[in-house]
């Protein structure tokens, strides 16, 4: 019945109905079951595999020789308790917080300010192209150049930063940028200058896709620019700066690379994030169980964050009346 | 309350290759207060004229007034004109409530009086029961009545509605035309509605400006459009079914002067008026119309003879399609009219409904 109404379907060419009854019907089998399964299968070995076995060695005295030898021991809760009750731990808890609100934060709020500027007050296309090729750069650099690069600049006796503020007349002394107390800023502003692109991108493009019809019925109705951003911009673009938040959270949580680079933590342990005790204990001091526990501990907390904003994201969509 | 002049209009858009001239030498004059539609193909270039009178698009050249100042370079914030888009462009992230409001809220208007007013016209638009959606939650047909509502809602100079029913069903629109010009007469406020729908436009409009092809093609009320349009195009748009157009030699002998159709031995007897001035002007051959609803079965002393050659039933009334020698033609009879195929009528007509074109110019002889 179907195979006649096709043959005598004159919009299918003859080649292609050939093709369709030459074809081996097997084919269509195993396609959609490959086409599925291999991603499944790469997933299950590179994330599902390795957290299952985090959360196992998390609640075992595992340590690098207990590891290779096999000979590791259950012990409860002790690995959860231990990084809890750390002073490192809560210092570092603290710390994450800093820098969420002054790297993570701050550089969705800069983003966002200089992607809605760039768009309302650059009207040139090949300026704007030229600025976002520009802001966009330190982005495309690995992280080992950026801490080296702002290892550098931020050298206290004679770097370009502290050089600079002098010249202005800004600071009297030098900064001693990585002094305790201090290190940790350094990092946020290499890290702000490294990546505010990233949601300047974001919201730079979600402005563009934005109708340009609605801004027309609000010069007719008589809406100043600024009432324009605060009332219809910024509401719109909700969702978009969601995301841009999201997208900067989730990096925060495996943030080690400028740490490592540039203070190593110190001095002190006064730069440390939760992410990089992590490292520090399984990779350098072998204590595989205490790592195992603190990378779950983190995951958990990531976990939270990311679910608060995706349900807030929804609600924001759900007011719009778009899901 | 204004009074709108566009004084020879023009609007260019791109360069080279892209250029379009989509409003050509146009001058308009609106009375205060007055209802003006703005009819014409689609493409033709209203809403260009419209976006220009509203300041979102550049006047390439010539000027708009209203009340005589010259208002051609200010922003749209700074005219006081309220627009009802065809895109409709409401704001997503608003309710249509606040959609409404937003206008008032603009002008600082306070809460309780926005909510009074957004009620009333959310009452006169029959949109009351969604006033807590978003647009995206709404029917083509309700959007369009929401952005209505927001142009509505405001005390502006001017109101320019840009094919604001395009998306109703006939009874609503039928409903909807009569508060719009209930509302018309009581806010007493200048009012430019485009549409390409003629029976809006003769509905609604205290006069209708015909456009085409980029430029102003006729303005009048519905007597003057009807009965004595400016050139062929406005005879053929305005009316339904369209005008029937024949090539025809001038006739003239001593007594009188007719018109012979090309192709055909039929000839019509035009008015005293119009024999005149095509002695004045002595063409060889002319464009003559003449109207379907002009030409019925009665025994008026001149008439055009043919035969059948479809007779459709259109609900209140028949049209007949006929044809003599090779020209074929439509008139209106009665619905109940029985004639079949082939057979031979008789179709009377007023010589002062007939109506002569040039056949270069296309301008109306009168
Ligand atoms: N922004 C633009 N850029 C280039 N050409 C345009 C632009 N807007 C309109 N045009 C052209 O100008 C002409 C007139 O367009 P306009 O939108 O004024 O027509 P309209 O009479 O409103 O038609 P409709 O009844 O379909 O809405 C068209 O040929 C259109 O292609
Ligand atoms: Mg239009």
């Amino acid at each position: 019945m179907n195979q006649t109404v096709r043959d005598s379907s004159p919009s299918q060419p003859a080649w292609f109905r050939n093709k369709r009854t030459a074809r081996p019907l097997i084919v269509a089998r195993w396609v959609p079951v490959a086409l599925v399964g291999l991603p499944v299968a790469v997933l299950l070995a590179i994330v599902i595999y390795p957290t299952i076995w985090m959360f196992y060695h998390s609640l075992r005295d595992t340590n690098i020789q207990g590891l290779f030898m096999g000979s590791h021991e259950y012990i409860g809760f002790q690995n959860y308790a231990t990084v809890i009750g750390s002073d490192r731990f809560q210092q570092s808890l603290i710390h994450l917080v800093q820098y969420l609100t002054f790297g993570a934060c701050l550089q969705v709020l800069i983003g966002t300010v200089l992607a809605l500027t760039l768009y309302e007050f650059v009207k040139s296309n090949a300026l704007r192209t030229a600025i976002l090729i520009i802001l966009v750069l330190p982005m495309m650099l690995p992280p080992s150049i950026v801490g080296v690069l702002w290892r550098f600049l931020l050298t206290p006796s004679n770097g370009a930063v502290n050089q600079a503020l002098l010249n202005i007349g800004l600071i009297k002394n030098h900064i001693e940028w990585f002094n305790a107390g201090v290190s940790l800023w350094s990092i946020i502003i290499a890290d702000i200058w490294n990546w505010v692109a990233l949601p300047l991108l974001i919201v730079y493009s979600g402005r563009v896709s934005l109708p340009p019809a609605v801004y027309e019925a609000a010069r007719v109705d008589g809406a100043g620019q600024w009432k324009v951003m605060r009332r219809i911009t910024l509401p719109m673009l909700k969702e978009v700066i969601a995301i841009a938040f999201i997208l900067r959270f989730t990096d925060a949580f495996k943030f080690v690379d400028l740490v490592y680079i540039m203070t190593s933590g110190g001095p002190a342990q006064s730069s440390e994030l939760p992410t990089y005790i992590a490292f520090q204990r399984g990779i350098r001091e072998f204590a595989i169980g205490e790592a195992a526990a603190y990378a779950i501990v983190i995951f958990a907390i990531s976990a939270v964050i990311i679910t608060l904003f995706l349900k807030y994201m929804k609600r924001v969509m759900k007011a719009q009346g778009l899901a | 309350m204004s009074q709108v002049s566009l004084r020879e209009v023009n609007k260019i858009y791109g360069e080279g290759a892209g250029r379009v001239h989509a409003v050509q030498d146009l001058n308009l004059e609106i009375g205060d207060g007055e209802f003006v539609a703005l009819l014409g193909p689609s493409g033709c270039g209203k809403t260009s004229t419209l976006r220009m009178i509203v300041g979102l698009e550049t006047i390439t050249s010539g000027d708009i007034f209203f009340d005589g100042r010259n208002i051609s370079r200010l922003e749209p914030q700074d005219r006081n004109v309220a627009m009802a888009f065809e895109t409709y462009a409401l704001y997503p992230n608003f309710t249509v409530e606040e959609n409404l409001a937003f206008p008032l809220e603009v002008r600082g208007v306070v809460e309780a009086t926005r909510r009074s007013k957004v009620r009333e016209i959310a009452e006169i638009l029959r949109i009351s029961d969604i006033l807590g959606s978003h647009p995206s939650e709404l029917s083509g047909g309700q959007q369009q009545r929401v952005s209505l509502g927001r142009a509505l809602i405001r005390e502006p100079s001017v109101f320019i509605l840009d094919e604001v029913m395009s998306h109703l069903d006939a009874h609503l629109k039928f409903r909807m035309l009569f508060d719009l010009k209930r509302l018309h007469r009581e806010l007493k406020r200048t009012m430019v509605y485009v549409t390409h729908d003629q029976v809006e436009a003769l509905a609604l409009a205290d006069r209708v400006a015909v456009m085409s092809n980029a430029r102003m093609q006729q303005v009048g009320d519905r007597n003057t459009l009807y009965n004595r349009p400016a050139n062929v195009f406005v005879a053929d748009f305005i009316g339904e079914p369209p005008t029937n157009f024949f090539r025809a030699r001038v006739v003239a002998d001593d007594s009188r002067l007719t018109l012979a159709v090309e192709d055909s031995d039929l000839v019509l007897v035009p008015d005293e008026g119009t024999a005149a001035a095509l002695k004045r002007s002595e063409p060889k051959s002319v464009i003559a119309g003449i109207r379907p609803q002009n030409l019925n079965l009665s025994d008026k002393p001149v008439a055009l003879n043919a035969r059948v050659a479809i007779n459709e039933y259109l609900g209140e009334r028949s049209m007949l399609t006929v044809y003599n020698g090779s020209i074929r033609f439509r008139a209106l009879a009665p619905p109940e009219t029985r004639i079949s195929r082939g057979e031979a009528v008789r179709l009377g007509y007023d010589p002062a409904n007939v109506m002569v074109f040039d056949p270069e110019t296309e301008l109306l002889i009168s």
